[in-house]
């Protein structure tokens, strides 16, 4: 575990005691990253930051149940934040009566559905995994983990059935899991 | 659907990614709750997709977020940074669905509590809400079909934080969940069931406690987060 990750780690204990300096330490040194990560995924600042919110209220109560089966400790508090905001997301899609206004929005950004920066930040932390997939596998995989698409997104976006873009997540993941293993 | 390691394996990698929604995805949290190998799973592919997160660009959230962290934890404090942003805190407790597990922090775990055995016309249903790490249950969870009471009796629990409540709920199977009243902490909360609401918990089993305003959930569905989820068993 890198020095940073200590520190973090060293932060977490302190929040499950109740620390609430060590929290706000703890929000300094995670929510750049944590917002960067939320917005990149809903493309709506203020749902990111409702999540941001959302997981720093979980992480003060949950602090205690952090353990190192649940990987890095910033990773876990990323992990928080991502589902949180997966969950707003699906709640703010269920209420749209067109589904495909976020879609619009996402393929009107300056960089593209998966830009070159994620791909290779992708491949760079999966130690050379993602390298093994075939590319339709990779970027669906990349782009349900960065933008929250769903088969129907992915499959309007890599203009293909959704049935192969199933197909395409769940081999991807387990030649994935294979190369991961090894 | 049985749990096979190979639905497990699959699952786990779509629970973790986002991929797997709706019906699947509660499928799935229930069996989370009900097993320490399929959480195993989710927290390899946790782990493993997790700094992929930490590569994203970063950008500073506006300062009314940490205002609003602050806020929700401490109402009252007066040394809380005052905020200048227009952020109304109140309107950010818009509970986004039912989603049980749906966050990597919850970490549920049931366990079965030895009681005296229970006559067969006395149908009861038993739990524990607890908490990872913490050595004592939250709160001790008996039921019985015969006199149709719910109890939850407080053991390690402690009081919601301030301007806050408990909430607690019955998990049914489909639908939203029914909620059974907000519990006061330091003695046992005890409700009757009618019918309806004991025909909702027999078939799921399962309660869940949430943080709400003080009071209760305006709305009649959850809107705070989610603390604990239990499983309750047949004694």
């Amino acid at each position: 575990m890198d020095v940073e990750q200590d520190e973090l780690m060293g932060l977490l204990i302190a929040v499950a005691r109740e620390d609430r300096a060590a929290f706000q330490r703890l929000y300094e040194k995670v929510s750049a990253r944590m917002f960067g990560l939320c917005l990149k995924l809903a493309s709506q600042r203020d749902l990111a930051e409702e999540a941001v919110q959302d997981a720093f209220v979980q992480i003060w109560h949950n602090a205690g149940e952090y353990h190192d089966e649940r990987g890095a400790p910033l990773s876990w508090m990323l992990t928080i934040a991502r589902y949180r905001t997966l969950d707003l997301m699906r709640v703010r899609k269920a209420k749209q009566t067109s589904g495909d206004s976020h879609l619009e929005h996402v393929e009107d950004g300056r960089e593209g559905p998966l830009d070159v920066s994620l791909r290779s930040a992708g491949a760079a932390e999966l130690t050379g995994c993602l390298e093994e997939l075939s590319e339709p596998q990779r970027d669906s995989i990349l782009l349900s983990y960065y933008r929250g698409f769903t088969h129907d997104e992915l499959s309007e976006t890599l203009s293909s059935p959704v049935g192969t873009v199933k197909s395409w997540i769940r081999r991807g993941l387990m030649a994935l899991k294979r190369c991961l293993e090894r | 659907m049985k749990k096979t390691p190979e639905r497990i394996e699959a699952l786990a990698a779509e629970y973790v990614l986002g991929s797997l929604r709706g019906r699947a995805r509660q499928r799935f949290e229930r069996w989370m709750m009900e097993s320490v190998r399929v959480r195993q799973e989710v927290w390899f592919w946790e782990g493993k997709l997790g700094p992929l997160g930490a590569r994203i660009e970063e950008e500073k959230p506006p300062a009314s977020v940490w205002s609003g962290i602050e806020r929700r934890l401490w109402p009252q404090s007066r040394d809380a940074t005052p905020t200048t942003a227009a952020n109304d805190g109140a309107g950010r407790w818009l509970w986004p669905g039912w989603s049980l597990v749906a966050t990597a922090a919850t970490l549920v775990l049931a366990v079965i509590l030895l009681q005296q055995p229970a006559s067969r016309d006395d149908q009861r249903l038993s739990g524990a809400i607890v908490q990872a790490e913490t050595t004592d249950p939250l709160w001790l969870v008996s039921e019985s079909a015969l006199d149709r009471q719910l109890k939850l009796r407080p053991v390690a629990a402690t009081a919601a934080e301030q301007g806050k409540d408990y909430e607690l709920w019955i998990v049914p199977e489909n639908g939203q969940p029914v909620s059974l009243g907000v519990m006061p902490v330091g003695e046992t909360y005890q409700v009757t069931l009618d019918d309806e609401t004991r025909a909702l918990l027999s078939s799921s089993r399962t309660l869940a406690i949430s943080l709400e305003p003080v009071g209760g959930s305006p709305t009649g569905a959850p809107t705070g987060p989610i603390l604990h989820v239990a499983k309750l068993y047949e004694l």
